[in-house]
C-alpha cells in the first residue's frame, strides 16, 4: 500500500508538467556494475540476536581471544527470525530465541544439540534454569538471559500500597495503569491472580480470567497496552501510575533515574529465558560452542547482564554483578520462587482449544 | 481567472499539513534531547550526533544503503526506461498479461515478496551448489531483490510519461533517416527523460527505506540502514537514532527538493 502511494507521488510528478522541447544530447545510460562485497579470509561466526543484547566489549574479546570475527545481526521479533531461519536465506551459527518458540524449532529441524558435554561451564547455569520443560534435559538450549515480568511505577509521583497485581485487577479503579502489549503476559498475570497457572488450558479458569480483564480494561485507571521503553517513558512523564513490564526493560531507566522502580506481585509471576541454541546450518559448530562456552564464563556472563540490565540465569557470576543489579529485589527471582511455581515460564500451549482460547480473549481485550 | 480558496478549506488544509509534520518535527527537536529515554525535555545538547558519527555498524549499514540504493536505482531506471518504450512502441501479443506482471510488485504485500524472494534464492542457491558453486545472501541479493520492484515503478512513470506522444514521432525521425535506436536516442528519450528521472528517484527512495525485503533477503552480515533502525526498535530506540532519523529525512528532503528543481518545466525554449 506504501508503495502505491509513492507510485501515485511519482505519476503526480511526471504527469504535472510537460516539456515541449527538451536538449537533444542526452547521456547514454551506462550501466555501473557495483563493488563487490568484500569476504573476510577468516573464520566468522555469525550470531542472529536481539538489537542492543550483547556488551560490545564482550564480543571483542572473544574475537581477540580467538582470532576470529564475529558477526552480529539482529531481530525484532521471534516470528520474523523464523520466518527468516525457515527460507533458508541465512547460514547463522547461533540464535537466541525466546522460550516459547524452542519446541517449534525443533519441530521444523532448524537446531542441532547443543552437546553440553563439551561445554566445560554448563555447571554454572542456575538450579531454576536447568532441565526447562521447553527443552528437558537442556539438550537444545542454554539459558542466556531471562527477563521476569514486573510492576513499574514511578516513586515521585506515586508509591504502591502493597506489592500486588491487586492494584491493577482488584476493585480499586483509580489507579492509571499499563498492561504489556502480548497476550500471553496479559492473560498470564490474570491467571496468577486468580491463583492459577500461566499455563493453564482449563476452560473454566481461562474464563475466569477473561472475565476479571474484561472488567479490567474497562476501569478509569486503564491506559493502554504498551511495550517496555514505551511503558517506561509514560511513568517518566506521570501518564500513569503502575506499569506492567519486563524487568530488564525497567531497570535500564531506573539506572538513570532512581525515582523508577520494579517489583515482581506476591501473586506470582511469569518468566521468559532468551536461550542460545546451535543452528542446523550452523557453518561452524565448533567455534559456536566456544562461544556458547564462554558466555557461560562468570566475568563474560555477568558484564552481558550489567550491559543489558537483564536478568542473569548463570550462579556463579552472581556475586560478580553490578551492585545496583543485585539491590534490585525484581532483577532475581528466588530459587524458592522458582520451586513454588510462583514464578512461571510461560510455554508453548499444546495443540487444541487452549491457543484458540487465548487468542480469543486477547482478540475481545485489543477490540474493545 | 481562478477562484479563490475559501478559508474554512485553507485551515484544513494547513490542519492536514501540521498533522503530517509535527511528528518529524517532534523526532528533529527530540534528536537534541539531552535524555536517554525522551520522554521529558532535558536540555539542548549534540552530543547524539557524536555517538551516532561513532558507531561503526552505522557507518557500514549507511555504506551498505547507500551502495545498493545507487546500483540498483541504475539498473531497474536502465531496463525500466527500456520497457516503458517498448510498451510504448510496440503493439505486443501479451500486454495485458506484461502490465499485470508489471503492477504485481507494487500492490503485492511486502512480507510476501520479501518470503518469495527468499525462497527464490534459497532454490538457486541449491541448485548452484550441486553445480559446485557457492553463494550467500547478501550484497547481490538485496540489490537484485531491490531491482525487482524498482522496475515496476520506473516502467510505468516512463510509459505514462510517453502516453501523451503519437507513433507520429516515431515516423517523422524514421522520414528523416533515423534508425529505432537512433530515434529512441535523440527523440524519445529526451521526451521521457522527466518520466525517467522521477522514476530513478522514486526507485532510490524506495531503496533507501525498504526494510521488509531487505530483510529478507540480506543474508547474515549485510545489513541496512532501515534494517539496523527496525531491529532496534523492540528493545527501546536510543537518542542516537532520532539523531540518525533526523539526518535522514534532511537527506531525502534534499534529495525531494533537487527532484522538483530537476523536473520544473522550461519556459522559453520552443
Amino acid at each position: 500500500m506504501r508503495r502505491a502511494a509513492w507510485l501515485l507521488a511519482g505519476l503526480l510528478l511526471t504527469g504535472c508538467h510537460r516539456v515541449e522541447r527538451a536538449d537533444p544530447a542526452s547521456e547514454g545510460n551506462g550501466t555501473t556494475t557495483p563493488p563487490p562485497v568484500s569476504r573476510d579470509g577468516g573464520q566468522t561466526l555469525r550470531v542472529f540476536m536481539w538489537s542492543d543484547y550483547i556488551d560490545p566489549e564482550v564480543v571483542r574479546d572473544f574475537e581477540k581471544r580467538e582470532g576470529v570475527r564475529v558477526v552480529i545481526d539482529t531481530f525484532e521479533s521471534n516470528e520474523n527470525m523464523l520466518a527468516k531461519l525457515q527460507g533458508g536465506g541465512a547460514s547463522y551459527d547461533l540464535a537466541t530465541p525466546s522460550n516459547y518458540v524452542v519446541q517449534t524449532m525443533v519441530r521444523a529441524q532448524l537446531l542441532q544439540p547443543m552437546d553440553k558435554a563439551k561445554l566445560s561451564n554448563f555447571g554454572n547455569v542456575a538450579a531454576g534454569f536447568l532441565n526447562p520443560n521447553f527443552d528437558p534435559g537442556n539438550t537444545y538450549t542454554v539459558p542466556y538471559q531471562f527477563a521476569a515480568t514486573g510492576l513499574a511505577y514511578n516513586s515521585g509521583r506515586y508509591v504502591p500500597p502493597a506489592e500486588s497485581w491487586r492494584l491493577i485487577f482488584g476493585p480499586e479503579d483509580r489507579v492509571r495503569f499499563a498492561l504489556l502489549d502480548d497476550p500471553r503476559e496479559v492473560i498470564g498475570a490474570a491467571l496468577k491472580y486468580l491463583g492459577h497457572s500461566v499455563n493453564s488450558t482449563d476452560v473454566e479458569e481461562l474464563r475466569a480470567a477473561r472475565d476479571l480483564l474484561r472488567r479490567t480494561v474497562r476501569k478509569r485507571g486503564f491506559e493502554s497496552f504498551s511495550g517496555g521503553p514505551e511503558t517506561r517513558n509514560k511513568l517518566l512523564a506521570g501518564q500513569i501510575d503502575l506499569g506492567q513490564i519486563y524487568v530488564g526493560d525497567l531497570l535500564q531507566g531506573a539506572a538513570e533515574d532512581k525515582r523508577l522502580k520494579v517489583f515482581l506481585p506476591r501473586e506470582g509471576t511469569t518468566i521468559s529465558t532468551d536461550t542460545l541454541v546451535l543452528l542446523r546450518g550452523s557453518p561452524n559448530p565448533a567455534l559456536a560452542r566456544r562461544f556458547v562456552d564462554y558466555v557461560l564464563e562468570p566475568e563474560v556472563s555477568a558484564a552481558i547482564s550489567n550491559y543489558t540490565y537483564y536478568g542473569n540465569p548463570n550462579r556463579a557470576a552472581q556475586p560478580l554483578l553490578d551492585p545496583f543489579l543485585r539491590s534490585q529485589k525484581a532483577f532475581s527471582p528466588s530459587p524458592e520462587d522458582f520451586s513454588s511455581g510462583r514464578v512461571e515460564f510461560i510455554n508453548e500451549l499444546p495443540r487444541g482449544v487452549a491457543p484458540r482460547l487465548y487468542d480469543r480473549i486477547w482478540t475481545e481485550l485489543k477490540s474493545r | 481567472m481562478r477562484p479563490r480558496t475559501s478559508p474554512l478549506l485553507a485551515g484544513w488544509a494547513w490542519l492536514v499539513y501540521a498533522f503530517l509534520y509535527l511528528p518529524m518535527l517532534v523526532l528533529i527537536v527530540f534528536s537534541f534531547n539531552d535524555s536517554r529515554f525522551g520522554a521529558t525535555w532535558e536540555g539542548f545538547t549534540t552530543r547524539w550526533y557524536g555517538v551516532l558519527f561513532a558507531r561503526s555498524d552505522v557507518r557500514e549499514a549507511l555504506t551498505n544503503t547507500l551502495l545498493v540504493a545507487v546500483s540498483s536505482t541504475l539498473i531497474s531506471t536502465v531496463l525500466g526506461t527500456l520497457v516503458g518504450f517498448a510498451l510504448w512502441r510496440y503493439t505486443l501479443r501479451w500486454r495485458t498479461p506484461l502490465t499485470f506482471l508489471l503492477v504485481m510488485p507494487i500492490v503485492i504485500p511486502d512480507v510476501v515478496m520479501g518470503v518469495m524472494l527468499l525462497m527464490f534464492y534459497a532454490l538457486v542457491r541449491g541448485g548452484l551448489e550441486r553445480a559446485g558453486w557457492t553463494f550467500e545472501n547478501g550484497f547481490w541479493t538485496v540489490m537484485f531483490a531491490h531491482v525487482t520492484f524498482q522496475i515496476s515503478y520506473v516502467t510505468l512513470t516512463v510509459r505514462s510519461r510517453l502516453a501523451g506522444y503519437g507513433q507520429d514521432l516515431m515516423e517523422a525521425a524514421a522520414d528523416l533517416g533515423a534508425n529505432t535506436f537512433q530515434a529512441f536516442r535523440q527523440v524519445i528519450l529526451p521526451l521521457a527523460l522527466p518520466g525517467v528521472l522521477s522514476g530513478a528517484l522514486l526507485a532510490f527512495t524506495l531503496s533507501l527505506d525498504d526494510f521488509v525485503v531487505t530483510y529478507f533477503t540480506s543474508g547474515s552480515g549485510f545489513r541496512t540502514l532501515p534494517v539496523l533502525i527496525y531491529t532496534s526498535v523492540k528493545r527501546g530506540v536510543t537518542p542516537d537514532i532520532n539523531a540518525l532519523s533526523t539526518l535522514l529525512i534532511v537527506f531525502t528532503a534534499a534529495v525531494i527538493v533537487a527532484g522538483s528543481l530537476l523536473l520544473r518545466p522550461r519556459r522559453g525554449r520552443a
